[in-house]
């Protein structure tokens, strides 16, 4: 009667036994693999240990299309139990290999570190635009999409220098791929931070060939500035142009994502007054009349005048600010001019919407322009309407 | 064609799989059936090894002879060798017949027996008593007065504590004064304290805890039933409930599982619950054991009955649901707010109490994608230099707790705190600073074990405790999905479970909104009218 | 009574189990589907209109299970075609619904091998997976329906939640224009969303096992509407989340969707780790629905007892399971269980019809 069942138990235990070590396939400690949180593109070129690996034979074979740099978090030599860090050194460490796949390239990381990598936790991929002249978005950011670890909710931008570069900071206990993740938090206080671009979205905007802005990163004396914005081609996913500061805050404006930022002018006595924008509301109508299609644009914004080097003036008389609100119009209608002009003559490209606006409002048109909208666009007409209301003066008054 | 459809065909390792997967449940069934009914024996009498007769064997049933001599050395051949029996064999006077005392040495008052008891038997009790041997009874100035109805039951309550009479010319012997052995005084509820609400506890005495019972209240309902149980040693068990709210079936179910015990000897309530549970091989407690008075009331009143037994403090209710382990006396004596506050919480203690080392594993061992990112980061580095995966280190920690507040309940009471402060500040701290667990870890642990401490049932904490560990395991095979699988199999589990057919979620599934006004919120007593649906009480308007 | 015997769920708990049978794989993979069939932001309204198709088969079924008070289809099949036609059809549900449990299974294992547990053996996943859902099953249909009332309101909560958080990345211009290429996408569409519907063939059984039948067609349209509603608001999410070119190039948009967005500052950061969580519980709860049904159909076909067929059902899952070779194999499979279900649902007609024909023609005779 017992032994059976003792045999049975036993075979249970033994089992159980024989399992335990074969189990937990995939557990992996987290202290035991390299978190890496950026990824910067760039041209092909062998990093400079990469070149000193080859000179002494460690190749294996591969074309130098695109390099890669990761960002590997965190990093420390030894941390000292119950001393203060004194000497501190840098938190994050870079590491960086060409070749003709990303993914090999990473796996090439693998004989150069003593952890494994992991992407989870990647917060940034910078493309350099000289890599994007040569190779398609699409292309470069296939495998970041496809791959399970990294998440959709990566930012992508785009580097006017080498990537790499901006990956580097001077300060000490600054990450550069955080402080980029987290640059687009300055969005509530400027427009010239562009609607962030995540993988997701980026793989939408590819699939749908439709061209596109990233935000443009430049850096100089080891820190790094959101500038601007590049265009990347629809068809080709290429660069082909870039916006400059004051285009990009239009161009947010123009497509009413963000309300926040400043517009300055001079007034009668040349000097400056600075406008805050509180509300601002953007409306592109799309008008068909048989092939010719325009579009026009109402833009409102609500604000208040913050700042006046102006002496003489009197800034809170209502006759004052309707002749202020004027002067801001003009100034408006002209950054939105030099915008338009860019996009339709220069690059070509609708980065701002109104190819999309054409498709909610008119499905019809927009099917039979739909391959060749580029071109369509930069032959329509735009015309803007642009009220500036200024309804406040701030905290200070003067008579 | 052939060829793509025969490509499909499962290869040996699968096959292989599937054999394993079908030995498995097939053996694990075996076994659950064979243990449950290898100790399922000892609750039925009517099984095959058990068909004893009920009554004791006939040897010791044997009647009073009714003559004194013969009675007398009877007695003394039984039971005489004990060393603490005291015989007073003495005349009464006014009578001039002889009679004997029987008592056990301290289980009697002295200055009663002696100033009150022999003094009355030998000097006073006159021939008024003695002329009508049957009415003896109603002559006798005691209050607990009976006649035993054979000699074996004399002499086991005289070895109980009772003193025993036998007087000549009677035929029977009798019972006088109820044991009075050492009790201790009513105390403070130990393991369920409260801050508001009666101080009052039950005690070992069964007669002190049914009058602590009645003394709840006056009515004529409250009904009390005394059965006889242990096969060896007998000891009494009183079920206490409400004539006119409880279920007759369930009153009836109980009372017919109470008489199919078998076992020689009910130490303890516990004894009484596994011997009488639906399912003794689950870690859940399906009856609720309290040793508050006002909780057995109120359970009562709930049209739940309560199981007294002689000898321990611990009251059973039957039948209990999950949600009762997690309630508390006090959500009712304090604003219904706070107290549905609380009682949220509670909730929400029990799952961490549960599943906190569980996830702190899974998290770290297998998906550190889905922390925060700075958060990994703090923990990457709060686990520089920790050699020992998050299984061994966490067991390492969630073990020495364990043995801590073991070693609490039992060290004397000025040594049990300063035992806990030793133990979990500076074993914790010194684990940290020598590199053997994370600080991470220790806050994780912490949490755990003050989030098990708020369960206000201390057995339903213990049920916690255990399955923490199994969940750990589970955590260590297969991460975030096997602690999901845990879940699972607890919720199978404990919707399969039912403490005297009431299912054990009730009200969450099968789903009685009527009952969630007091599950995890206390509602307001004026929305209170009704009983709890589960328990399909007679009456079950609370208000007229 | 008090203690009760009889194995009957009520109409609320006929609700839960309808929907939970249904709410499976197809909540993480059905905006691919639907977006690639469709090609429009109209995706919405396919499902809609899909979820509006399906009603009447429901209705069908109920009626015809009334006309059988307290018995399954397999019960009653014999009695509408004779019994070895009867028996045919019935085994055919079997293998029916043990495709559909093998599928369930394995699209788990997938999701699961690639998010969560990369290198794990795929019967380390699937066996213990298995394990759990035979212990319940072998509770009955109640310990079932039990064990969905518990799941049902986390997932139902858990979900909203997620949804809601991921507006911060709804954009309703992705879901315009709407019908803009007109009908023709919608009922395009029509083809990949009714199969999402997948399993409402268990009415044939479950009806017998309600408190009140009568209330079956409420209880089982009751079902459909709250499978509906999660949805249709899984469609419009995902879709306005990531757009339609995303959705359609994504393997599993709505974990996509969850993933596109961190709520930094939040204790759960990263909120695909709960729909993961809730997402494996309505998984299991599916495969159980299935797994019970297939197992309840073989005891009763063959007269046998119900424990011992589930400890049968075990292996005879686990082979259905391993069969697709890879994802494609089995995304094809999915497409083929749509299939088999329309051509389930013919025969079904073909059965009534049959039924009809008897039970007038003897009335005739009368």
């Amino acid at each position: 009667m017992s032994s059976p069942r003792k045999l049975v138990l036993l075979t249970l235990f033994l089992s159980a036994i024989l399992v335990m070590p074969t189990g937990c396939w995939s557990s992996k400690e987290i202290e035991d693999v390299a978190l890496f949180t950026g990824i910067a593109l760039d041209k092909g070129q062998p990093a400079p240990i990469e070149k000193e690996f080859e000179s002494k034979g460690a190749t294996y074979s591969k074309r130098n299309k695109v390099m890669a740099t990761l960002q590997l978090v965190p990093f420390k030599s030894q941390k000292k139990q119950g001393k203060k860090q004194n000497d501190q050194k840098s938190t994050f460490l870079n590491i960086s290999g060409s070749g003709d796949s990303i993914l090999e390239i990473l796996r090439q990381f693998s004989i150069r570190l003593d952890r494994p990598l992991m992407g989870h936790h990647l917060k940034v991929i910078i493309i350099s635009v000289d890599l994007l002249r040569k190779q398609s978005i699409e292309q470069l950011t296939d495998f970041l999409l496809r791959d399970n670890e990294i998440r959709p909710s990566t930012l992508v931008y785009v580097s006017q220098g080498p990537a790499r570069e901006t990956l580097m900071s001077k300060k000490l206990n600054e990450v550069p791929s955080f402080h980029l993740s987290k640059a687009v938090r300055n969005r509530s206080r400027t427009s010239k931070v562009l609607k962030p671009i995540t993988l997701s979205r980026l793989d939408s905007l590819t699939h749908s060939k439709k061209s596109f802005v990233l935000q443009t990163l430049v850096t100089g004396g080891g820190e790094l500035e959101l500038s601007g914005a590049s265009i990347i081609n629809g068809s080709t996913g290429q660069w082909i142009g870039s916006l400059n500061q004051e285009n990009t805050e239009c161009l947010a404006w123009l497509s009413g994502d963000r309300n926040a930022g400043v517009i300055k002018t001079d007034d009668w006595n040349g000097e400056t007054i600075t406008y805050e924008i509180k509300s601002l509301r953007s409306k592109i109508t799309p008008q068909v009349k048989g092939d010719q299609i325009s579009f026009q644009v109402e833009i409102h914004t609500l604000g208040r005048l913050i700042e006046t080097w102006d002496e003489q003036s009197h800034p809170t008389t209502n006759d004052y600010a309707n002749a202020l609100d004027k002067r801001l119009e003009d100034k408006l209608a002209a950054m939105m001019e030099e915008l338009m002009v860019k996009l339709q003559s220069k690059y070509k490209s609708d980065v701002a919407g109104f190819g999309r606006r054409l498709a909610i409002e008119n499905p019809a048109a927009w099917k039979k322009v739909k391959e060749d909208w580029d071109n369509v666009f930069s032959r329509s007409e735009i015309t803007f309407a642009i009220k500036v209301r200024i309804n406040d003066f701030g905290s200070f008054t003067e008579d | 064609m052939l060829s793509s459809v025969i490509s499909y065909f499962p290869t040996w390792d699968v096959w292989l799989q599937a054999a394993i997967a079908c030995l498995v449940p097939i053996v694990a069934s075996f076994v659950y059936k064979k243990t449950y009914s290898l100790a399922g024996k000892g609750r039925n009498p009517n099984t095959a090894e058990n068909k004893k007769d009920p009554d004791p064997p006939a040897p010791n049933n044997s009647p009073f002879s009714g003559d004194y001599a013969t009675d007398l050395a009877t007695i003394r051949e039984r039971i005489g060798g004990n060393s603490d029996l005291c015989s007073r064999e003495f005349r009464m006077a006014k009578l001039n017949v002889r009679a004997t005392l029987f008592f056990v040495t301290g289980m009697q008052n002295d200055r009663v027996l002696d100033l009150q008891l022999m003094e009355f038997l030998m000097f006073e009790a006159g021939a008024d008593v003695y002329a009508e041997p049957e009415r003896l009874h109603d002559q006798l100035p005691f209050n607990n007065l009976f006649e035993a109805p054979s000699l074996d039951s004399f002499n086991r309550s005289v070895l109980f504590g009772y003193t025993g009479l036998l007087i000549e010319g009677q035929p029977s012997g009798l019972l006088i004064e109820c044991p009075d052995g050492a009790n201790r005084a009513v105390q403070e509820p130990l393991s369920e304290g409260l801050l508001r609400g009666p101080r009052l506890s039950f005690t070992e005495m069964l007669s002190v805890n049914t009058s602590m019972l009645r003394r709840q209240g006056l009515s004529e309902q409250l009904e009390i039933k005394t059965f006889q149980v242990g096969t060896r040693l007998q000891k009494d068990l009183a079920l206490a409930y409400i004539k006119d709210i409880v279920n007759p079936d369930l009153l009836e179910e109980v009372k017919a599982r109470i008489q199919k015990m078998d076992f020689d000897f009910i130490a303890e309530s516990g004894y009484i619950e596994e011997l009488i549970e639906d399912n003794y091989l689950s870690p859940f407690q399906q009856l609720q054991n309290t040793e508050r008075p006002d909780r057995v009331i109120a359970a009562m009143l709930e049209g739940r009955i309560a199981i007294l037994l002689d000898g321990t403090p611990f009251v059973l209710i039957a039948p209990a649901t999950f949600s009762m382990l997690l309630q508390s006396p006090e959500d009712y004596y304090e604003r219904w707010l706070p107290s549905s506050l609380l009682r949220m919480l509670r909730f929400a203690a029990a799952f961490m109490a549960l599943m906190a080392p569980s996830l702190y594993i899974s998290f770290i061992s297998f998906h550190p994608g889905l922390i925060p990112t700075e958060l990994a980061l703090s923990i990457i580095e709060a686990r520089q230099g920790v050699p020992f995966p998050s299984l061994i280190e966490v067991l390492i920690l969630e073990v020495s707790i364990e043995i801590l507040r073991e070693a609490g309940i039992r060290l004397p009471k000025p040594v049990g705190p300063a035992m806990g402060i030793v133990g979990g500040l500076i074993i914790g701290d010194a684990a940290v600073q020598a590199g053997l667990v994370s600080p991470f870890l220790v806050i994780v642990v912490a949490v755990t074990a003050i989030s098990s401490f708020s369960i206000p049932s201390y057995s339903a904490g213990i049920t916690l405790r255990l399955l923490r560990f199994v969940g750990m395991i589970f955590a260590a095979f297969l991460g975030m999905f096997g602690t999901i699988l845990f879940f699972l199999l607890l919720c199978s589990h404990l919707t399969k479970l039912k403490s005297f057919g009431v299912p054990y979620l009730t009200p969450v599934s099968p789903f009685r909104p009527r009952d969630w006004k007091d599950l995890f919120f206390r509602a307001p007593r004026a929305l209170m009218k009704r009983r709890p649906a589960m328990m399909k009480t007679q009456d079950d308007k609370r208000k007229s | 009574m008090f203690i009760r015997t009889d194995d009957r769920i009520t109409t609320s708990q006929a609700i839960v189990f309808m929907t939970n049978t249904i709410l499976g794989a197809g909540i993480l993979t059905m905006p691919r589907n639907v977006t690639q069939a469709t090609k429009t932001p109209d995706a919405w309204v396919a499902v809609l209109l899909g979820g509006i198709i399906v009603i009447p088969v429901i209705l069908l079924m109920v009626k015809l299970s009334q006309q059988f008070p307290g018995q399954t289809i397999f019960q009653y099949a014999n009695r509408i075609v004779g019994r070895l036609p009867g028996k045919a059809f019935c085994l055919l549900l079997v293998c029916y619904f043990l495709i559909i449990a093998g599928f369930e299974i394995r699209s788990l294992a997938e999701v699961t091998l690639f998010f969560l547990l990369e290198g794990t053996p795929i019967w380390a996943v699937v066996l213990p997976f298995i394990w759990v859902g035979a212990y319940l099953v072998s509770g009955g249909i109640n310990a079932i329906a039990r064990v969905y009332q518990i799941v049902f309101p986390i997932s139902m909560f858990v979900l909203l939640i997620s949804f809601a958080v991921s507006s911060r990345v709804f954009d309703i211009d992705n879901l315009r224009p709407v019908l803009g290429d007109g009908f023709i996408p919608v009922l395009a569409g029509l083809r990949a969303t009714i199969p999402v519907f997948v399993g409402y063939e268990v009415i044939l059984t479950l009806v017998a096992f309600m408190e009140n039948p009568r209330q079956a067609a409420k209880a089982m349209i009751g079902g459909l509407a709250i499978l509906l509603a999660v949805y249709l608001i899984t469609v419009i999410f995902v879709v306005g989340g990531i757009s339609i070119d995303s959705a359609m190039t994504s393997t599993w948009p709505t974990l996509d969707l969850i993933r596109s967005f961190e709520i930094s500052g939040f204790f759960v950061e990263r909120l695909e780790f709960p729909l993961m969580v809730i997402w494996l519980m309505q998984m299991f709860c599916s495969f159980c629905s299935f797994f019970f049904q297939s197992s309840l159909g073989v005891a009763q076909i063959f007269n046998l007892s119900y424990q011992p067929v589930i400890f049968a059902m075990v292996p005879i899952i686990l082979l259905s399971t391993m069969v697709p070779k890879s994802l494609q194999d089995l995304l094809l499979l999915g497409d083929m269980i749509g299939m088999m279900n329309i051509s389930l649902f013919l025969l079904l007609v073909l059965l009534t019809v049959v039924w009809l024909i008897r039970t007038k023609g003897m009335k005739q005779h009368v």
